[in-house]
């Protein structure tokens, strides 16, 4: 009796050294992580929240004076701006539809034909991935320049084509900024193309050959359809990057020609920083956040689909 | 012949056996000068700053030239004293370095806690996570400057670095590299009697180079390029780093040469980081966006 009950003790006792033990690994384990957490609430999570509270009160600069309920969301939605950046959103999305979705699929497909200087097209399409958003606005702008001495016009009238006006052509305005985010981006992207590309075996392609097809039909019928997924997700990606477009309009164009080119997040700085109605800001943001949400949604779905 | 190194190709539509015929030896010619044409479009631009640097004012608003008639690089140097740019580079290494350092240990040590101790209740940490990866920062950026000014951080460096401590796209980055790690070595580690941070320094941190590597080269070339938040939280504090600069240059009384010198002076370092580490850009290029 007397050995099986101290039998027993010790099996509770190493039960609960156990237990304890498997409370200090966790406990451990969070503490690992809490200074990075800290750091993800106050820069991260607790800022989207503090939008939502900001978004309900008046403020005298950063001060929050008294709560007005959605108010500023409609005094938002009731400024022409709004209707401006919100219509300018769409036209946004179709050029870089036209523009940025295609040309680093262009780029990776051709590139990946090439056998001569490849490590150089390689990385010749990646360096304007390196210049500075900042730099690349102020660049173009000078590519823009209407007159004879913009650089497009110099380049345009050694083939007898006469000036144009550019940027300050409200039709051209959104298609140039797109391309200048274009010229940024699509090397990087086409990289990721051609990784892809690269992934494919070549034994479909040996199939395809000895049943017929041609190179056109192999790039129509075996590449294409094997970097779609991929082009969905980015596809996804690029629509949520062009609701951050910022400093394309608020450098070159200023979102003119008379509010031609402003974005929503431009009108966000416009509120925030240049009229200093924080609230205003972040009730437009907060509508900003639930559209990105939506879509995060939706490119979550299609990327777990992938996967199964 | 320039088309036997065909036979030697690896990827892509057009295959070794192919190029016999002589259509396809045609389309491979225009398929290498349309490279060519992308390759000067994405060089050009970069390449027509630094030259059209070397007009003087008067040659660059009077006439229609693309390049400089004379070549004098001294004029680099005075725009480089007369914009004051040492003050603006040091200001911009300060950014750096400080993000770099903190990119590379708290998304480090916050991946090694989700990606290897995985502690009860970690999941709801990495789902919060993942859906910051695709919220993006901008959107926040009112209510962020809102809390940095109420705790007194304003014109100070520290909120700015600290803030490249909470990347969802660095943290994932660190996990899967983690998660790819043979568990045997940890588990190894802490019979020899490890604790959790010996673990860490003794076994993790030394294995994991490569993507501390492409962490730091990541937050590198984003900091010395970050311009919204340095310049909400730095503007007038005589802290300004060149991005702040070039965006005030833009309503000063800086000429046009002098903002194309600017230009270039901002585009130096990163292309620096590029040569040096060219394979290791592109390559972490693809591994960022191929998840899963």
């Amino acid at each position: 009796m007397g050995i099986k009950t101290e039998q027993t003790e010790q099996k509770i006792h190493l039960g609960l050294l156990t237990k304890v033990k498997f409370k200090k690994e966790d406990l451990l384990g969070w503490l690992v992580m809490l200074p990075t957490l800290i750091l993800f609430t106050f820069f991260v999570w607790e800022p989207l929240l503090e939008s939502v509270r900001l978004s309900m009160y008046t403020a005298k600069g950063i001060r929050l004076q008294e709560f007005v309920g959605f108010s500023n969301y409609i005094r938002v939605l009731r400024h022409p701006d709004f209707m401006a950046a919100f219509r300018n959103t769409f036209v946004y999305i179709l050029w870089s539809l036209v523009i940025g979705f295609f040309v680093p699929i262009i780029m990776a497909v051709l590139i990946s034909e090439t056998v001569h200087l490849k490590g150089f097209f390689r990385v010749g399409v990646y360096f304007p991935n390196m210049v500075p958003g900042m730099a690349t606005v102020l660049m173009w702008g000078y590519f823009f320049t209407p007159g004879a001495t913009g650089v497009l016009n110099i380049i345009l009238s050694k083939f007898g084509v006469g000036n144009q006006l550019w940027l300050t052509n409200p039709k051209l305005t959104i298609p140039l900024i797109i391309l200048t985010m274009t010229w940024k981006g699509a090397g990087a992207t086409a990289l990721i193309y051609m990784a892809g590309i690269s992934g494919i075996n070549p034994d479909i392609y040996e199939a395809a050959t000895i049943d017929g097809a041609g190179i056109w039909k192999r790039i129509r019928h075996i590449t294409l359809p094997s970097i779609f997924s991929l082009g969905k997700t980015l596809l996804i990606l690029q629509i949520i990057a062009v609701f951050q477009i910022l400093y394309e309009p608020l450098v070159m164009t200023n979102g003119g020609p008379n509010n031609a080119s402003i974005s929503l997040m431009q009108l966000v700085y416009n509120y925030a920083f240049r009229d200093f109605n924080y609230p205003m800001g972040a009730a437009l943001s907060v509508m900003i956040c639930m559209i990105l949400v939506v879509l995060s949604g939706i490119y979550t779905k299609i990327t777990s689909s992938k996967e199964a | 012949m320039i088309f036997d190194k065909f036979s030697t190709k690896q990827d892509g539509v057009i295959r070794g056996y192919d190029i016999h015929s002589f259509r396809v030896k045609v389309i491979c010619g225009v398929i290498l000068v349309l490279c060519l044409l992308i390759a000067a479009a994405c060089l050009f631009p970069a390449f027509w700053v630094f030259l059209a640097g070397l007009k003087d004012i008067k040659e660059f608003r009077r006439n229609t030239t693309l390049f400089p008639a004379k070549f004098d690089f001294g004029v680099f140097v005075k725009t480089w004293n007369d914009l004051k740019f040492t003050r603006y580079y040091i200001n911009s290494f300060i950014l750096v370095a400080g993000s770099v350092i903190c990119a590379v240990i708290f998304n480090g040590i916050l991946a090694y806690g989700l990606g290897i101790l995985k502690p009860k209740g970690y999941r709801i940490i990495n789902g919060l996570v993942m859906w910051s990866l695709l919220i993006p920062a901008t959107t926040s950026v009112v209510s962020l400057f809102v809390n940095i000014n109420r705790i007194g951080l304003n014109k100070s460096f520290i909120p700015l670095w600290l803030v490249y401590g909470s990347n969802a796209f660095y943290v994932i980055l660190f996990k899967e590299f983690f998660e790819k790690m043979p568990k045997e070595l940890v588990e190894a580690a802490k019979l020899d009697g490890c604790n959790v941070l010996q673990v860490f320094t003794k076994i993790i941190f030394p294995l994991s180079k490569p993507i501390i590597m492409v962490v730091a080269i990541f937050s590198m070339t984003a900091a010395w390029s970050d311009f919204l938040l340095p310049y909400l939280v730095l503007n007038g504090s005589g802290k300004e780093t060149v991005m702040i600069a070039m965006f005030s240059f833009r309503t000063s009384n800086a000429t046009d040469v002098e903002v194309l010198r600017a230009i270039t002076f901002s585009i130096i370092p990163p292309t620096i980081l590029f040569l040096l580490f060219q394979k290791q850009i592109t390559d972490g290029a693809a591994i960022g966006a191929i998840k899963e």
